[in-house]
């Protein structure tokens, strides 16, 4: 078998890679390892109901006249047409530093900044140079490693509103410890608080199943259940892949999406990029009865805390770091068709190597496991009010789950922290697209795979 | 093909990608990009379509070429002399 175009790893970037190719040259393989597409945003069935894995809120909303927003772009990239995504805005959310403060935020920015200027009256006029530097700054500009927390801390003069900017935008997208770079702040910045957040009416298999169906509505081809054991090279230059089965397959250009490192062990090769502590995480879903009413906090679509005195984003000592997470809720989007469930999403750092050393078929990673929901439960608690009592099922996800399902190395969501933000590993014809290229959230991953995929392959072929 | 049915399939083309485009103030000799509100992203679309609907291969050198509805019809019009 010969194809134009190999893709690995049927993700967001993969699959958007891949539809955005097929519309042009329908012969496309799109290889997913696992039986099901989707990578770090799928689903599983347990209790006759759907889990959505990874998906809280999806970044970027914007309304249809701003063209040039991502999700415009994208939307056209695809010809996907916005109507059939149903969108539904966040109520509101909220960053909630426990006894410290707390601002709260939306789809509309007047909202942010006033919580801001009257929170932080002090730091008002800084924040507001920071937000023209903000409009004016080109992130995709190729610089060095610029420290946003130096810049903001600079601008806002308080060390409290610059950890509660940074919470937030590092917990949805940061694969760096305790800073980013500035122009991965200026587009998170972008994307979570001047755009906003959004959700699709459906569940995230309704998305995977629109871009599947898309994608093969032009002739595009998915392979799942293959993974690629070698990916075949002469020097800098790939002719194709051999898959577990030992089946092989040839392509003039491969497009990966698994990660860096992920991709140079495939070619048997040592990557050459610095070793920096990989982020792991851990998520635990409550489903509550569906009457259930949350005492505080009910309407917020996402909550960003942190109970510790300063914000820490790096990888604990121990197996989970409970002073800080995200709580999501699901269910609170404007104008959601009723759901017969309500879920309660709690998420917090993580260490894959302290998971790692318990004993995976032991009692003490099931007891770990459990531990880390009751005291995720109680962290909620605090915030939420109780709701134990309303809980009907829970399961959690830990740092060695995310490794299995998705083949992240040591389950670290946000991927390498090195990035490669033009997809060049330094081959001939292959090229990364995906968590390890720079652009992260469902909306950036896809913009990822397309803008590798337009850059580097649909001109050459 | 004759130079005003290359501008129709330009335009057809553009429409495409963006079923909101006005034309109605379109200038033929000034760039499609800034009066259009296309990005690089839309305006490889072009190339693409070209490629898919009439087999050209333009090559990356050339793009400069398709900046104007004017440029374009003059590019073209040799490349799409039996169309």
């Amino acid at each position: 078998m010969h194809v134009p175009l190999l893709i690995i790893g049927g993700g967001l970037s993969g699959l958007a890679a891949a539809l955005r190719f097929a519309r042009f040259i329908p012969d496309v393989l799109l290889l997913e390892q696992h039986a099901r597409i989707g990578g770090l945003n799928s689903y599983y069935y347990r209790n006759n109901r759907l889990f959505e894995t990874g998906l809280h809120a999806i970044t970027n909303y914007a309304p249809p006249k701003l063209k040039n927003a991502p999700l415009n772009r994208l939307l056209r990239q695809l010809k996907i047409k916005r109507k059939e995504l149903d969108l539904h805005q966040q109520n509101q959310s909220e960053i909630r530093f426990i006894n410290k403060e707390s601002l709260l935020f939306s789809n509309d920015f007047s909202l942010f900044n006033a919580e801001i200027s009257s929170k932080f009256p002090a730091s008002h006029n800084g924040f507001q140079k920071l937000l023209q530097i903000i409009e004016q700054y080109d992130p995709f500009k190729p610089l060095p490693f610029i420290s946003a927390r130096k810049i903001i801390q600079e601008h806002l003069q308080n060390e409290l509103l610059t950890d509660m900017l940074l919470c937030p935008l590092m917990f949805y997208g940061s694969s760096i410890e305790n800073d980013m770079d500035f122009g991965q702040f200026v587009i998170m910045f972008q994307a979570i608080f001047i755009e906003g957040m959004f959700r699709p009416g459906g569940t995230i298999k309704d998305l995977l199943d629109l871009l599947l169906k898309h994608y093969t509505s032009h002739g595009g081809k998915i392979k799942t259940r293959a993974s690629v054991k070698h990916i075949l090279h002469t020097g800098k230059t790939v002719h194709g892949v051999r898959l577990g089965n030992d089946e092989e397959i040839t392509c003039d250009y491969i497009l990966s999406t698994i990660g860096s490192e992920e991709t140079f062990s495939l070619l048997d090769e040592p990557s050459g990029l610095d070793v920096l502590p990989r982020l792991g995480f851990v998520e635990t879903i409550f489903e509550l009865q569906p009457d259930t009413t949350l005492q505080q906090g009910y309407d917020r679509t996402i909550i960003f805390y942190n109970a510790a005195d300063r914000f820490e984003y790096r990888q604990p000592q121990t197996v989970v770091d409970f002073n800080s997470g995200v709580i999501c809720m699901p269910q609170n989007f404007q104008g959601l068709p009723l759901a017969s469930f309500k879920e309660v999403r709690t998420t917090h750092l993580a260490n894959y190597n302290e998971w790692k050393q318990l004993p995976r078929k032991s009692d003490s990673y099931k007891a770990a496991k459990d531990d880390t929901a009751l005291m995720s439960l109680s962290m909620a608690e605090k915030i939420l009010g109780n709701f134990t009592q309303n809980i009907v099922y829970r399961d959690t996800f830990t740092p060695l789950t995310i490794k299995h399902f998705t083949a992240k190395k040591s389950g670290a969501i946000y991927g390498n922290p090195v990035k490669i933000k033009d997809g060049d590993i330094g081959y001939d014809n292959l090229y990364i697209a995906g968590t390890d290229q720079g652009f992260l959230g469902i909306i950036g991953s896809m913009l990822s795979g397309v803008s590798i995929v337009n850059q580097h392959i649909l001109p050459r072929l | 093909m004759t130079r005003d049915a290359i501008k129709d399939l330009i335009l057809e083309i553009i429409e495409d990608i963006d079923e909101d485009a006005d034309f109605e103030t379109l200038q033929a000799d000034k760039p499609l990009r800034d009066q259009l509100d296309l990005d690089s992203m839309d305006f490889l679309d072009i190339v693409m379509e070209l490629r898919k609907r009439h087999k050209l291969q333009i090559p990356e050198e050339d793009y400069p070429q398709l900046a104007t509805l004017d440029s374009c019809v003059n590019y073209l019009e040799p490349l799409l002399v039996d169309a």
